[in-house]
């Protein structure tokens, strides 16, 4: 009885392994990635949430998409010309596009996107990264004219985020539910959204670009704990994970079978001021706690390593200039700057910190302990994600806090922000906000560089934030995964390459 | 219920003494001698193994000594679960007092009110509280309160209730002995015992409920030193550092142990022919 079970026994395990043999390739077999949370919807023009984004990128096509050197480059648009004050902008649609459910793409799709977007009635958060958009018309079936109304060199870069994807104008014109079941014309379809634990991607056979998608298929499994993802990494649950913790990092370089993929990330890492308040309204006082920050040892031991910044730009950035040298880690600096400050220093500073995110609570304690040996009393305050949200973002309700900005494809989109009077540092400066508006306005990149330069270093000068750096981003990876693109800018993924490795 | 203990109960029972009297210790000497304060960072000695010189129980993430924010860890288990288990007992003991002496109004009421609370999962009801209240150690405190007060109410109903209808009671009522005098002759003695005996297996509860609070973030905040957090922030580290995990684990799981232990102890000899309690 037994040596016949021993050989049904091999017998099985010969023919599985045959059948393994048979389908060597590999490559219609979905990727299966850890994701940290539970995107809020599916919907790209509804939110600014980047979990939203790192899903629907691989559901929808924008006109142009950056290249993996952040280069703009042809996608639904095989070509495009500006007039010469760039204020009419002419986009060639490229031909034998499908989206999802069957119908065509034609120009018909990509205006009825756009009003939507800049529909009041929608109210799309990220209507006004557009910016002064006229009117957008069909010229005919391929063809597309946005009209400005004044020049705007971030357009492009505008319409390669992931908020400008390509929507179907029947769909639109039905009111259909993009947040739950998305349809676009990307490499991937949308399958099913199992709330908080999955979201199926198929793949699209009918995708325009040669030879992409090469995999059958992506799931993202919705795993918030890190060391559970970082468990189903090293047994193969995974084959990507979006989260490895700074100390896990050895673990997944070491072991035979994962790979740990390490980009410069598109955040700056700050510790804001709210500049309305005493005594943060100084700008001794503010240079003062930048001398006080060892920004090497907060990258290190809170972000997993960076690269230390010295104003409101991620490091990587082509426009970024290195300041870093402006009031570095020099704590009796900072104590002679403070007792020199006219301005009361004895008060009790908040810091706020945002709970959901362990990073920066544990940058929180380092700047409160880095602050506090300076002289300064602090404390340290966790709230809860909406409430930073509403109370410390959307009111400056604050004293200090600390965050990471997210970078946009066009330094507009962060430095913008700064020269509204109703941004939460409550900083303003007269001649910075002439600098970005000029820059705006200016097509040519030399150009904009110079203006930014300066920008930058009156930021640099006036400290609204402690400029902290940018970190790295590691992904970790099964070593079978090959040509995996992650664009440090969108903070998105890009499986259109992604293909398995069979030993 | 047996009168006399087994000798092996016993001996846990010195166990569970000593391991009090050693968090006792520990939590009101350590803060005051260690060189130490419980949130004193050195980030040139993170992730320190227990054994190294300077810090007994090693360092953790920041750097921090594990020992000194064990102990002041206990100071916070103490006060947060303490005043806790104190408001449940200020607010449950009058309620199951006059729930026990007022029959026809009052009784319904309360129970009423008791039972619906009873039927509430603990650590949920506790969480509704605070999400009303907001974090931190004095809510969690309150939520403790709120939390373990029908259950003394209820106890103590039911105490109230014998104890009257004892003869003596009777007839010092009989005698137009008045109301608030009754209670503080003759029901406070007979409930007291076993309210120290709720009190003290609930405050084992609370320790734990406390450090689940903690560990989900509706507790006390970092940096402070509680065992909750240090658990929380040692799920990171399991694999570089262990003992940040292990050790207020087992602290915590130490304490529970001997504080249920103690509480069971005490609620057999009560039982067991104390003077002041019937045999029942």
């Amino acid at each position: 009885m037994k040596r016949l079970l021993l050989i049904l026994l091999i017998t099985t395990v010969g023919i599985s392994q045959l059948l393994a043999f048979g389908q060597s390739e590999r490559d219609d077999e979905s990727l299966r990635l850890a994701m940290s949370g539970n995107p809020d919807t599916l919907d790209p023009q509804a939110t600014p949430g980047t979990l939203t984004f790192q899903v629907t990128r691989s559901i929808y096509d924008t006109l142009v998409e950056p290249d993996v050197d952040g280069e703009i480059v042809p996608a639904l648009a095989a070509s495009w010309e500006a007039d010469d004050d760039a204020t009419v902008w002419t986009f060639h649609l490229r031909e034998g596009v499908r989206f999802h459910h069957g119908a065509d793409l034609s120009a018909d799709d990509v205006v009825a996107t756009f009003e939507r977007m800049l529909d009041e009635e929608f109210a799309s958060p990220n209507a006004d990264e557009l910016g002064p958009i006229e009117n957008i018309q069909a010229i005919d079936d391929h063809t597309v004219r946005i009209t400005l109304g004044e020049p705007y060199a971030p357009l492009l870069a505008s319409l390669a985020s992931s908020w400008s994807a390509i929507l179907p104008a029947d769909l639109v014109e039905e009111e259909h539910d993009f947040g739950a079941v998305p349809v676009g014309t990307g490499p991937f379809r949308f399958r099913e959204w199992v709330q908080d634990s999955r979201i199926v991607l198929d793949r699209h056979d009918g995708y325009w670009m040669d030879g992409a998608p090469q995999i059958g298929g992506v799931v993202f499994f919705i795993i918030e704990e890190p060391s559970v993802q970082l468990q189903g990494l090293l047994t193969g649950d995974f084959d990507v994970i979006d989260t490895v913790q700074p100390e896990s990092l050895d673990r997944v370089r070491e072991h035979p079978e994962t790979r740990l993929d390490e980009t410069l990330s598109s955040l700056a890492m700050v510790l804001s001021m709210n500049t309305r308040r005493e005594p943060l309204d100084s700008v001794d006082v503010r240079r003062a706690i930048t001398h006080a920050v060892n920004k090497e040892q907060v990258l290190d031991i809170a972000y997993g390593g960076g690269e230390v910044g010295g104003t409101f730009m991620d490091t990587g950035d082509v426009y970024h200039r290195d300041f870093s040298d402006r009031y570095p880690y020099d704590p009796d600096a900072a104590r002679e700057l403070l007792a020199g400050a006219d301005a009361d220093v004895g008060r009790t500073l908040t810091i706020a910190v945002p709970q959901n995110y362990e990073a920066h609570v544990n940058a929180g304690q380092l700047y409160q302990q880095m602050l506090e040996d300076v002289g300064l009393d602090v404390e340290l305050k966790l709230v809860e994600w909406s409430t930073w949200l509403s109370d410390v973002y959307g009111d400056g309700d604050f004293d200090l806090t600390v965050i990471g900005h997210t970078g946009k494809l066009d330094p507009e989109g962060r430095l913008g922000d700064l020269t509204s009077e109703r941004f939460y540092t409550g900083w303003q400066n007269a001649e910075f906000n002439e600098l970005v508006r000029a820059a705006r306005r200016t097509a040519d990149v030399e150009e904009r560089q110079e203006l930014y330069a300066e920008a930058l270093e009156i930021l640099a000068e006036e400290v609204p934030m402690v400029f902290t750096g940018t970190n790295y981003r590691y992904i970790g990876l099964r070593r079978h995964v090959r040509d995996f693109h992650m664009d440090g800018k969108l903070d998105t993924y890009d499986f259109r390459r992604v293909h398995f490795l069979n030993e | 219920m047996s009168r006399y203990r087994r000798r092996g109960d016993r001996g846990i029972l010195y166990i569970a003494v000593a391991i009090l009297i050693a968090a006792a210790l520990s939590a009101l000497l350590v803060p005051v001698f260690s060189p130490y304060t419980p949130t004193e960072q050195n980030l040139e000695l993170r992730f320190a193994p227990p054994g190294s010189e300077g810090h007994l129980l090693g360092t953790d993430e920041f750097g921090r000594d594990v020992a000194t924010r064990l102990a002041w860890g206990a100071w916070a288990a103490a006060q947060t679960a303490g005043g806790g288990v104190l408001l449940a007992a200020l607010i449950g003991v009058p309620l199951g007092v006059a729930a026990g002496l007022e029959r026809r109004v009052l009784d319904p009421v309360i129970a009423l009110v008791v039972d619906a609370a009873l039927s509430f999962p603990g650590v949920l009801l506790a969480v509704a509280i605070i999400a009303v209240l907001g974090s931190g150690a004095v809510q969690v405190s309150i939520a403790l309160g709120i939390m373990f007060a029908p259950l003394f109410a209820r106890t103590v109903r039911a105490e109230t209730l014998s104890v009257s209808q004892e003869g003596y009671v009777e007839i010092s009522r009989g005698l137009g002995t008045r109301t608030l005098r009754r209670i503080c002759m003759h029901i406070v003695p007979n409930v007291l015992p076993n309210v120290l005996v709720i009190a003290t297996s609930s405050f084992a509860i609370c320790i734990t409920i406390e450090a689940a609070l903690s560990f989900l973030g509706l507790g006390s905040a970092p940096p402070q030193p509680t065992w909750g957090l240090m658990l929380r922030d040692a799920r990171n580290y399991l694999s570089v550092a262990p003992h940040l995990a292990i050790l207020p684990g087992v602290v915590l799981g130490l304490c529970v142990f001997a504080l249920n232990t103690v509480g069971d102890a005490l609620s057999e000899y009560l039982d067991s022919g104390h003077p002041d309690t019937s045999n029942t």
